[in-house]
């Protein structure tokens, strides 16, 4: 029997067209079956840790919203490098109370540990965390990542989140999450025509109803409408802000009325703080800061972050000057469609325009500087992540503030989450800063959340002496740290809470 | 069968001296104390002579004494510290040891008191409790808005508002209340130990005799039962001037400085701003202190035991 394959036509060898029907069919049922796969191999770029499985830790700042934000994202990222480039990873979290998160973070690093690969860190630690070397300087890493290269919405960014010493090109941080000061104020209280009626009669003017409204406001014509609601019989007031002694709390508020009315909290060039932060006008705001105090609730000089969120959510307060960062926490279920959040109203010192400059909050993502090559490499793979654009509209969809301008330029980003047109306002130059960065930042605070502390509860009844007070410990703190040129002044001898 | 002696190992024939074994069973013990004891408070001693600060990225720099002076020397410093650390100590350990002394006798004397269990179970229930724990739920009772104190004051009493942890004049005291509230049982603990030591016999020969109850108290309770209630006066008052974990959730030192005591202070440069060299010689301070304090109680109650041999 001729065997079909012994056949020849011309030059070619002839095939039985049974086989090749047979053979083109597993050709292309294996090219269908097999196409993702090849297209991900196409798609995944080469990349040293492929193959690899990886376990990174992250340290956040617990009940702080922004920072599970960006712990309940990590799974994204997981899915981005298996897809992208064939490694696994996962992820670890310890958290810690705004207060604690600094001793629990420099504890760990200083001894050179990688128990924590990113830290949420907040803004005013880089320099104690720059300083020892404790993160990675970032310029060089940016240099070899373009898409770290972002463009931000405003230069108070870079200086908020980003380099350490002010004012430098170092930069240490990218921006976690962003954070301005803004007024949340209870909207169906405002739309109340009766409660319209009644303010327009008492005080001959309309009652805000609207951003616009608000955005033009001075504390002073602000202040009759915190007086209007202000009715303990009724277990309402008008107004909330932080008085508290406990981290930052007290400061941030203060700070408001500070800058606002023309003041500063030091000389960043000569770290001069004696005869910066001690003037008569600094005084006069500290009393003014402490005046407001009758148009909150009682116990208000104890309210920080969380009892601010509670005297708001519970109906106890008409307006509360609060983080844009809760805002997920300070509009519950019960109070949608009823929250307006508006910018903080503008202050005006005497003989000067009206101005409006607030605290930044916020916080920058940090790299341990002492994470090994392969926990390195995750690191700005989890940046480079994190800056794409389609990873900042998620995390503003989930309730967070990315600090990029091409996100917040969207047409629809206002209308995001309700506090998105007062973040983007305020985060426009001139209109928030945030304070020093210095490695002693933290005696520096210490000193000065105790003596407003006891100003705000009574314990000192004089405001020049509690700004004397602070100005020089401050000033001591920063000659003998080397900051500060000079020495404090004799008179410093004298001062005392 | 060979004699038992014979068959003994080497290693067992050890402990038949009488030193080997007594630092042998002492040893891991003496072992732990120096590594976790001796050996950070030498290191402690040392850093105190440093400038050394955890966040500066500078080497320690040797300075002698100027950690000490600058503590001794620095007004709204330890001398505040110390007037209020103290005032806290006295004001609390009074107050626990006359309460605790009351309910020890109380409970002394009723064996047969129906739900005595259950009373003695709820009496030593805060000593049982964390500090951090008390002082976070104790600062929601006190709260001037939320809290159920003011609301009975609201209900009971038509009261304004009271902001007890917020009012530099309230405060203190309300925190010591706290305190007192925790450490009574304990002192009630002492109390029942004091007067359990008691001989049965002398107690029963002043009823007998119809010794008026006061002079029972001095002659023969006191006499037998004031080594232990010392030794409780001791231990609180040591754990009293330690204070800090009540403080941090209730007040963190505040309003102002009406609740910073001395562990506070510590506490704050040590781990918040971590001046290493400043904390270590603040903290040699305290130990000084504490060391004058313990010898002062045992001089006195040696003191007594002295006079009373020679009597």
């Amino acid at each position: 029997m001729t065997n079909s394959f012994d056949k020849r036509a011309g030059s070619g060898l002839m095939v039985p067209r049974r086989s090749l029907l047979k053979g083109g069919a597993a050709l292309g049922l294996s090219t269908f079956l097999g196409a993702p796969f090849i297209n991900r191999l196409h798609a995944q770029e080469s990349h040293p840790l492929a193959g690899q499985s990886i376990e990174m830790n992250i340290l956040g700042i617990a009940g702080w919203v922004p920072s599970s934000l960006g712990v309940k994202m990590s799974p994204l990222f997981a899915e981005y490098v298996k897809e992208k480039y064939g490694y696994d990873v996962s992820f670890n979290f310890q958290e810690a109370p705004f207060a604690d998160l600094f001793q629990k973070a420099a504890t760990s690093l200083v001894t050179r540990s990688q128990e924590f690969n990113i830290i949420i860190s907040d803004s005013q630690w880089l320099g104690a965390l720059a300083q020892p070397g404790w993160i990675l300087q970032l310029n060089d890493v940016i240099a070899q990542n373009p898409a770290l290269d972002i463009d931000w919405y405003s230069k108070t960014v870079v200086d908020t989140y980003m380099t350490y010493p002010d004012g430098s090109q170092n930069i240490w941080g990218l921006p976690q999450e962003g954070d301005v000061e803004a007024l949340f104020v209870r909207k169906d209280w405002l739309d109340d025509p009766k409660e319209r009626e009644a303010f327009k009669a008492k005080y001959d003017v309309e009652l805000p109803s609207t951003f616009e409204d608000f955005e033009n406001l001075t504390m002073d014509e602000f202040e009759k409408v915190a007086d209007f609601f202000t009715r303990p019989d009724e277990q309402r007031w008008g107004f909330a802000q932080q008085y508290s002694r406990v981290y930052d709390f007290a400061t941030c508020a203060f700070n408001n009325f500070l800058w606002s009315r023309g003041g500063e909290l030091w000389d960043a060039e000569t770290g001069q703080v004696e005869g910066v932060l001690n003037t008569p006008e600094n005084a006069a705001s500290l009393e003014e800061y402490k005046r407001w105090l009758k148009y909150c609730p009682p116990g208000a000089t104890n309210i920080g972050i969380a009892e601010g969120i509670d005297v708001f959510t519970q109906g106890k307060v008409f307006a509360t000057i609060q983080w844009a960062a809760v805002g997920p926490a300070m509009i519950t279920e019960e109070l949608e469609g009823k929250v307006l959040v508006v910018p903080p109203p503008k202050h005006q010192a005497p003989g000067a325009e009206p101005k409006r400059i607030y605290s930044m909050g916020g916080q920058p993502w940090v790299i341990n500087a002492f994470n090994d090559e392969q926990k390195m490499r995750v690191a700005i793979d989890f940046m480079n992540w994190w800056y794409q654009p389609e990873t900042a509209l998620e995390f503003a969809k989930r309730g967070g503030n990315p600090c990029d301008k091409a996100t917040l330029s969207r047409d629809d980003f206002d209308d995001i989450n309700p506090w998105n047109r007062t973040y983007k306002f305020m985060l426009e130059d001139g209109r928030s800063q945030d304070f020093w960065h210095d490695p002693k930042y933290s005696e520096m605070l210490s000193v000065q959340q105790e003596g407003y502390s006891s100003f705000v509860t009574g314990q000192s009844t004089d405001a020049q002496a509690v700004m004397d007070y602070i100005a020089c410990a401050q000033h001591q703190i920063l000659y003998d740290s080397g900051t500060a040129k000079e020495a404090p002044s004799d008179s410093c001898a004298m001062t005392s809470l | 069968m060979p004699p038992v002696q014979q068959r003994r190992r080497p290693f067992a024939r050890l402990f038949d001296n009488r030193a080997t074994l007594i630092l042998t069973l002492l040893a891991p013990v003496m072992t732990f104390f120096i590594v976790f004891n001796t050996i950070p408070t030498l290191w402690l001693l040392g850093l105190s002579f440093y400038n050394f600060s955890l966040t500066s990225g500078m080497p320690p720099d040797f300075v002698g004494f100027r950690n000490f002076f600058a503590i001794l020397a620095s007004k709204n410093g330890i001398w505040f510290d110390l007037s209020r650390t103290f005032t806290f100590v006295l004001c609390g350990v009074t107050i626990q040891t006359l309460l605790g002394a009351m309910l020890g006798f109380l409970f002394w004397g009723s064996k047969d008191m129906p739900g005595r269990r259950i009373a003695l179970t709820l009496l030593f229930a805060p000593m049982v409790l964390t500090p951090v724990a008390s002082g976070t739920f104790f600062r929601f009772i006190y709260d001037p808005t939320f809290g159920v104190l003011n609301y009975l004051g609201r209900a009971l009493f038509d009261s304004g508002p009271i902001d007890f942890l917020g009012n530099p004049e309230l405060a203190f005291w309300a925190v010591l209340a706290v305190d007192c509230w925790m450490w009574t049982p304990f002192m009630t603990l002492m109390t029942l130990a004091a007067l359990g030591s008691v001989p049965k016999a002398e107690l029963e020969a002043a009823e007998i005799d119809r010794v008026p109850f006061l002079r029972r108290l001095t002659l023969v309770i006191w006499h037998h039962g004031k080594f232990i209630m010392m030794l409780g006066i001791l231990l609180r008052t040591i754990d009293s001037f330690k204070t800090l974990d009540l403080i941090i959730p209730m007040t963190k030192g505040g309003p102002g400085q009406t609740t910073r005591l001395v562990a506070l202070e510590l506490n704050k440069q040590a781990f918040e701003s971590f001046n290493m060299g400043w904390s270590s010689a603040y903290a040699v301070l305290l130990l000084l202190i504490s060391i004058a304090m313990t010898s002062a109680f045992i001089f006195v109650l040696s003191l007594r035991r002295r006079r009373e041999n020679g009597a």
